[in-house]
């Protein structure tokens, strides 16, 4: 399935759309969204940082999705490197 | 919740208002009312800064903040009104980039609500700064992983005040 990923921070450098899709097999963990999502960077991207996506964290509109957790169907996502708000 | 103010004010459009914060708090049963005020700043890590843009998931600070406000009113068990605004887009020198102001009935109520609230808002709320230098050059600012790792090792130490770096 076709899953969106908003990008945040230093990350909204790897597609000046501020998102990207990616194909993502049914059922797959957040730990396996990860792993997606640092090859599609070192592959279409190489001028982020991937090592970037080890210590970012996935959330919805509602809240942080940690690693065990599935990719819900149809829900756009967001990829959050660490804050620096204040 | 009536005793809460949560809001992302683009910069675009309007400043940060310390004073309708203090409005906000105020109210004939406080007696305290603590304010934290964060601007921009000229100087970060040995760079001339120039301006910062703040880039926000806003949805998700929303209720990031209103968790803390939740947090913040468990914490101190006591009457509480909160206010907590963050900025967002382009700011210059000296423009306030969050204000978080904390009515209580006393003072220590109210330094403790401020405090928990402008900290967690720093390490928990997805927020992130990119600073611009006086050569041109720019940069997103380390910060805090909101990743599972990170977050445990963060519980473990925190104590709120006990976070161990510079931000």
């Amino acid at each position: 399935m076709k899953t969106r990923i908003a990008l945040y921070g230093a990350l909204r450098e790897a597609d000046a759309r501020g998102y990207l899709e990616l194909d993502v097999p049914p059922s797959s963990s957040i730990a396996e969204l990860r792993e997606l999502l640092a090859a599609h960077l070192r592959e279409h991207a190489p001028q982020v940082n991937a090592g970037l996506v080890r210590i970012s964290a996935f959330a919805s509109a509602e809240e942080i999705l940690h690693n065990h957790r599935e990719v819900p169907e149809g829900v756009e996502l967001a990829v959050l490197p660490p804050v620096s708000g204040g | 919740m009536d005793d809460l103010h949560l809001a992302v004010v683009e910069r675009a459009e309007a400043a940060l208002d310390v004073a309708a914060a203090l409005d906000f708090v105020s109210d004939p049963r406080f007696g305290g009312i603590a304010v934290f005020v964060g601007k921009v700043r000229d100087f970060n890590v040995g760079r001339h800064v120039v301006g910062i843009s703040y880039d926000l998931f806003v949805p998700l600070a929303l209720r990031t903040f209103q968790a803390i406000g939740e947090r913040a009113r468990a914490e101190v068990g006591a009457p509480l009104k909160l206010y907590i605004a963050h900025a967002k887009g382009d700011l210059g020198l000296g423009d306030l980039a969050v204000v978080v102001a904390a009515g209580t009935p006393h003072r220590a109520e109210a330094f403790r609500a401020c405090r928990l609230a402008i900290e967690a808002v720093k390490h928990e709320a997805p927020i992130w700064k990119q600073e611009h230098y006086v050569d041109g050059d720019s940069a997103w600012s380390e910060g805090c992983s909101l990743c599972e790792a990170s977050a445990e090792e963060t519980h473990d130490t925190a104590g709120h005040g006990g976070h161990g770096h510079a931000h």
